[in-house]
């Protein structure tokens, strides 16, 4: 009797649990699926369940394989490495101004300590949209509006404080102990930091580059703000798509989509959930 | 300063030297000084600065006259949207932590894939799956659900709010789970020996175990959605109501006018204001 039971039981959960698979399969690949849909539908009027007709035409045009006047959509080749470029000079420029102030929060102990903690702590707590407001006033008098290096800048502050944080914590995991033996052999501190902290820093290091990396490449409210209309980036040729042109947005998205998921699944385990959730 | 000894023996022997955090933090602090620091604290001064430049209310009254109506309804999303993200999180995240099967794994990182979506790609794909004439739509017709005819209108806050959650709450998921994994299983055990149904094992031990987490994971999506444009901006856009980023960002496109856009963006840091001043308290505690 007691057996039926627990069987009864087993049957009911596992019943449960099919039904939420199959549900969150609706529900996070329903979305994608319309995405995929649309990127590959030459001709979709409502109210046709699937398109009338497929074909590649909106990604040959995209990638700028092939040009008909027919199709509308253009290249976004250019966008492409305009994004591309921004996303190189950004990682360079805030990895290298992130990983001495990583290293400083996790190594030293410093006077006004909280201040500084909280200048790379309020990005994360306030809405950031006033600053880029604020930012687009500045710039315009200093000439850094509508320009590629007033972008850059924007950028690099919202990469920044994701470098120092990962940078940060990366150091902290090093045992100081390893460093204090380098010491005592006679190591002087820059050569205990390149031979020692450095190496042993470097697989989280180069995941906070990733995901500096990422998070420019996919940047939108900063670019938008400062960038439009002259710096066209790929996610503003995505927005500036989006509405009219079903076809041609999706496989910008699509485009956009295939980095982030897969950078962001190799670099995952080595980060703190935290911050993966900070993009976009 | 104990760990560096080295350098305290330089330090006694030449008398003061500059300390090296100094030269490591200059480049990184005076960025964000200059590109943060500075564009925030003007940010909330230029808002009480009128037209003609002197010192006024004129900005916000007219943000108030113009768009409270925005205002609460960006409160509203906020509010509506972290608990429901939370419950579903809360809710996944014990299935995940108490079951164990192919399923609950395979599931576990399926909820991940969103996380890794920028949001204007996840406003580009609601967009196009929640029309009135998308996929969505198209498939409840299919099932003789809906008429196509009068088919759902999305374009508000029920479809903001399915893009905030599919967005959000597998993020929560994963700080809760996380926070999850951390409690021993001998809790759960000496609970359930003690005859503890899973309704009391989730809000006697893993809920109350687990509280620091899923207040970190609240507070981060709570400030993310009200300080989030590119959702409704592409979803919404000018319809009414829309969300204070919408309107900040009109103010500044089409008038130019930084003083109400300064205003609005004051609302917009008034709405994260407690939960700003718990992450700030909380994550400072935690790095000292």
């Amino acid at each position: 009797m007691r057996s039926i039971l627990i069987n009864r039981k087993r049957i009911l959960i596992l019943t449960l649990e099919i039904l939420l698979l199959l549900f969150s399969l609706l529900l996070i690949f329903g979305p994608m699926t319309s995405l995929v849909l649309w990127s590959i539908a030459d001709k979709w009027f409502w109210p046709n369940p699937v398109p009338q007709s497929i074909g590649l035409d909106y990604w040959k045009q995209a990638l700028g394989i092939q040009k008909s006047l027919a199709i509308g959509a253009v290249s976004i080749v250019p966008a492409f490495f305009l994004s591309l470029m921004i996303a190189v000079i950004t990682v360079v420029i805030a990895m290298a101004i992130a990983i001495p102030a990583g290293y400083a929060l996790a190594k030293y102990k410093i006077p006004f300590g909280t201040f500084i903690l909280f200048l790379f702590l309020m990005p994360n707590a306030f809405p950031q949209q006033p600053i880029f407001v604020n930012l687009l006033d500045t710039f315009t008098k200093i000439g850094l509006a509508g320009t590629v290096p007033g972008v850059i800048i924007v950028h690099i502050l919202v990469g920044l404080v994701f470098g120092v944080w990962i940078t940060s914590a990366t150091f902290k995991s090093i045992p100081v102990q390893l460093e204090e033996a380098a010491r005592s052999v006679g190591a002087n501190s820059l050569k205990t930091f390149f031979r020692i902290s450095l190496p042993l820093a470097a697989p989280g290091l180069l995941a906070s580059s990733v995901f500096v990396f990422i998070t420019s490449l996919d940047e939108f409210t900063g670019t938008f703000f400062i960038g439009l209309p002259f710096v066209i980036t790929l996610p503003m040729t995505l927005y500036s798509s989006s509405g009219y042109n079903m076809q041609f947005a999706s496989v910008i998205a699509i485009i956009l989509l295939i980095p982030s998921i897969l950078f962001m699944t190799l670099i995952q385990r080595v980060l703190k959930a935290e911050y993966v959730g900070g993009m976009g | 300063m104990g760990k560096i000894v080295m350098s305290d023996n330089v330090q006694k022997r030449r008398g003061f030297i500059f300390p090296p955090y100094i030269l490591l933090l200059f480049p990184a602090v005076s960025f964000m000084l200059l590109v943060y620091a500075y564009p925030f604290v003007s940010s909330v001064l230029k808002s009480f600065i009128n037209k003609e430049g002197a010192l006024s209310l004129d900005n916000y009254f007219k943000a108030w006259d113009l768009y409270l109506k925005d205002i609460l309804f960006t409160f509203s999303i906020t509010v509506f949207n972290t608990i429901a993200s939370g419950i579903v999180a809360i809710l996944l995240a014990v299935y995940f932590r108490l079951h164990e099967s192919p399923i609950s794994r395979f599931l576990l990182n399926l909820y991940r894939l969103p996380i890794f979506i920028p949001f204007v790609v996840v406003a580009q794909m609601m967009n196009s799956f929640l029309a009135p004439h998308g996929l969505l739509n198209v498939a409840l017709a299919q099932l003789r659900l809906i008429d196509l005819n009068n088919p759902l209108q999305l374009f508000n806050f029920i479809g903001l709010s399915f893009g905030f959650i599919w967005k959000l709450a597998p993020f929560t998921i994963l700080i809760i789970y996380g926070g999850f994994q951390m409690i021993d299983n001998s809790y759960i055990e000496a609970g359930r020996s003690a005859g503890a149904k899973w309704f009391k094992l989730i809000t006697r031990i893993l809920i109350p175990m687990n509280k620091p987490s899923i207040m970190v994971a609240l507070v981060l999506i709570y400030s993310q959605i009200v300080g989030t444009f590119t959702l409704p901006y592409m979803l919404i856009g000018g319809k009414i109501p829309t969300t204070i980023t919408v309107d900040i960002a009109h103010r500044v496109n089409y008038f130019r006018d930084f003083g109400v856009a300064n205003a609005l963006g004051v609302f917009s840091y008034i709405l994260v204001f407690v939960t700003a001043i718990y992450y700030l308290k909380t994550k400072v505690k935690e790095v000292k």
